[in-house]
């Protein structure tokens, strides 16, 4: 064995002694082999057809025939479609009442975040809705807003009143819809307060309690800039799942009433599955995708300062 | 210390027989075709019911040990099959798929997308026993496909509010109809039960109101994007409707509920009819079924030839296919009146064919025949009689008018220039 050992030992060696080529080149190749099959996944499932998307916005197609070329066609149409309007207005409903979610869930990680008897199960009460399947949410919110049969319908009843129909009313469908998508969003925003929570300084918090913080005060200006990169998690997702939505819409509504409730992503989807413009619809996704870029690259200037600063 | 040896050469040879497998992959995959006898018969489904779904699973079983064919089945599901099928079609057609028959095939045919089987159906003497409905396979003369089944529409009500509301007598005109609904409206109930989320039961009302009103060839033209959805002939058909949902005919929040969410109404009374096609059957417990019966659409103008909703279902083969000798037998070994009775029950759907055996007497069917044998013509139901694009605008338009009548004139518009700009008319 030891003979073995040896012998090949010695040959290795041997090897090495020629590979210097390796040695100078291996700063730059060994970080790009170990990069290279996310890059090339990602230039393949992500970056390329991004791009045909693009081009595909710039033909009017039905998925079968020949892509005849119209140019900024299906744009100038976007901009005259009501529906296209509807959906842009309801994105931004999306968006502004989604930031409820990374408030709530802080305040709520706060509020489990107590040493009381008992604490464990409302914390995992408020976990579950993160654990459902968002098609089990809508479903669960659908019969909760039935207007006739659900429990809304029988609170009212209970009143004297009659219920709201929630999805049948255009004002309020977007509200009813962003509610239901709210539950598992505050849930997900809790846990990621409540993992930043328990990385509180001691130190940190001794201080201040030395220095008479306690309260409103000894939140504000001890915890909550210890929770910068968890409520910059939070706002992160809570910002792209808003933008993103189009689970709960197509369970509880499928766009209506008459596209009242439909946004960017589910006008898209409705195009390209139910009318066959694939064009159009790629002209929705090009929009969507500038919405998005726009926070993406506020995110991405975030993060590269970040690391700049962290370098230093 | 002695297994080392053993593992390196194990692994050595582990590595050999790896390489001869890739290879032998490689060279068999090439060759494939050569093997004739190891050829698999691919065939696409897009089968919603659990019946039809066990029937196909055992027709195919049988097909396997009659032929000594293997048969692969894609069972996809029923709405994402009609994105898919485009695909499929053009870039990995299966030897046999299922389709729907009329202007949703003819899309197919027209693209040369699916292939020519009129000579199977000269020699088979299909024709014959298909008989009518040969039409609706049929493009400029030749068949490119079987029906297997068909649905038909009419008006699901209840015998004990019919007993109630209209001395048992099932209304036949519009107006006895209306009289029939009025009476349920003193009493709370709504006549109609309708579940407009989906939006294509509104379509169920808009051809009705328009075979009875403007007839059969006025609403193929209208289908076909040759005529005007601001035509003045419309104006009857938004008028009589308008006078059912002024009169608060159909259920409130209709836009709440799916069309299966909306059968409760009429389970527990609270609504007294639902306009509907035969499979509405499957929702109604087996027990509480004797309280319902069948109308057809009543007559509203007598000058009118009566014409019925009925969507024929179809099975092709593609022109792609890679096996077509194989898809004809299995066409042919599927096609036959025993297997066929099987088929068409589960859905309680009417056979295709007139030499079907039936196997038992059922009185819905009954119905369905007596129908259709008053019919003078057929129309598919509008989202497979018109362009998909046209069908699912026009149907977002009828909820919208169903819930919000004052928005016809709007809706109306949006819906003509929608048949413009997708049928390039003005």
């Amino acid at each position: 064995m030891a003979d073995v050992l040896r012998a090949s030992g010695g040959r290795r060696e041997e090897l090495r002694a020629p590979s210097s080529a390796w040695r100078r080149h291996r700063e730059w190749i060994t970080p790009t082999l170990l990069l290279a099959p996310g890059l090339i996944l990602f230039l393949l499932i992500i970056v390329i057809p991004t791009l045909q998307s693009f081009r595909l916005s710039l033909y009017d197609w039905d998925g079968l025939g020949p892509q005849t070329w119209v140019g900024l066609g299906n744009y100038r149409e976007l901009i005259s479609d009501p529906q296209f309007i509807t959906s842009l207005r309801n994105n931004v409903i999306w968006l502004v009442l989604f930031m409820i979610a990374p408030v709530g869930g802080l305040v709520l990680a706060l509020l489990v975040n107590q040493r009381i008897r008992g604490i464990r199960l409302a914390k995992s009460l408020f976990f579950m809705p993160l654990v459902l399947a968002p098609v089990t949410v809508g479903v669960v919110y659908t019969w909760f807003y039935d207007p006739t049969f659900g429990m809304t319908a029988l609170i009212f009843q209970a009143f004297g009143a009659t219920a709201p129909a929630i999805l049948s009313d255009p004002q309020l469908v977007t509200f009813g819809i962003v509610a239901a998508a709210l539950w598992p969003q505050i849930a997900f925003c809790m846990v990621l307060f409540l993992a930043g929570l328990n990385n509180l300084d001691e130190d940190v918090l001794g201080a201040g309690r030395v220095d008479g913080a306690r309260g409103f005060l000894m939140f504000w200006h001890v915890v909550l800039p210890q929770l910068r990169a968890a409520s910059f998690i939070a706002l992160t997702v809570t910002v792209i799942g808003a933008l993103r939505s189009f689970d709960l819409i197509a369970i509880m509504t499928q766009g209506g009433p008459y596209g009242s409730s439909s946004v960017l992503a589910y006008q898209m989807y409705e195009q390209a599955i139910f009318s066959y413009r694939m064009g159009y619809a790629a002209a929705i996704a090009t929009v969507l995708f500038a919405v998005m870029a726009v926070f993406i690259t506020w995110y991405l200037m975030r993060v590269v300062r970040a690391e700049r600063s962290r370098d230093r | 210390m002695s297994d080392v040896p053993f593992r390196a050469t194990s692994r050595r040879t582990l590595l050999k027989s790896l390489m001869a497998g890739v290879g032998a992959v490689a060279i068999g995959g090439g060759m494939g075709p050569a093997f004739a006898e190891d050829r698999t018969l691919v065939i696409n489904t897009n089968i919603g019911g659990e019946g039809q779904r066990k029937l196909m699973a055992q027709f195919i079983d049988e097909f396997t040990k009659e032929t000594g064919i293997k048969v692969q089945q894609n069972a996809m599901d029923h709405e994402g099959y009609k994105t898919a099928i485009r695909n499929f079609l053009v870039a990995n057609p299966p030897d046999v798929c299922l389709w729907f028959s009329g202007d949703r095939m003819r899309a197919f045919v027209n693209r040369g997308l699916f292939d020519d089987i009129s000579d199977l159906w000269a020699k088979e003497g299909w024709a014959d026993k298909v008989g009518a409905l040969t039409t609706t396979v049929t493009v400029d003369g030749k068949q490119y496909g079987v029906p297997t089944g068909a649905s038909f529409w009419g008006i699901w009500a209840r015998k004990d509010y019919l007993e109630k509301y209209a001395g048992g007598k099932e209304p036949q005109t519009w107006d006895e109809l209306v009289a029939f609904g009025d009476k349920m409206v003193a009493d709370g109930i709504s006549p109609f039960a309708i579940g407009t989320k989906d939006l294509w039961p509104t379509a169920a009302w808009f051809d009705y109101l328009n075979l009875r009103i403007n007839g059969y060839d006025f609403h193929m033209q209208l289908m076909a994007g040759d005529a005007s959805y601001e035509d003045p002939k419309l104006d009857a058909v938004f008028d009589k409707w308008q006078e059912l949902i002024d009169k608060k005919f159909f259920i409130p929040n209709h836009t709440s509920y799916d069309w299966q969410g909306a059968v409760p109404f009429l389970l527990q009374g609270k609504a007294g009819m639902y306009l509907m096609g035969q499979f509405l059957t499957r929702n109604i417990p087996a027990g509480d079924l004797d309280n319902y019966t069948y109308l057809q659409f009543p007559v509203i103008d007598a000058a009118v030839p009566v014409a019925e909703e009925f969507p024929v279902d179809s099975m092709h083969i593609p022109s792609g296919a890679k096996n077509k000798d194989l898809a004809r037998q299995f066409l042919t070994f599927f096609y036959q009146p025993e297997r066929l009775a099987l088929w068409v029950e589960p859905e309680g759907n009417i056979p295709t064919r007139s030499d079907v055996p039936a196997l038992k007497k059922d009185w819905l069917l009954e119905k369905g025949q007596a129908i259709l044998k008053s019919a003078k013509s057929a129309s598919q139901y509008y989202d497979r009689d018109t362009d998909p694009d046209m069908a699912q605008i026009g149907m977002n338009g009828f909820q919208q008018f169903m819930a919000d009548p004052s928005s016809r004139k709007q809706v109306q518009a949006r819906l003509e220039q929608t048949r413009q700009r997708i049928f390039k008319k003005d």
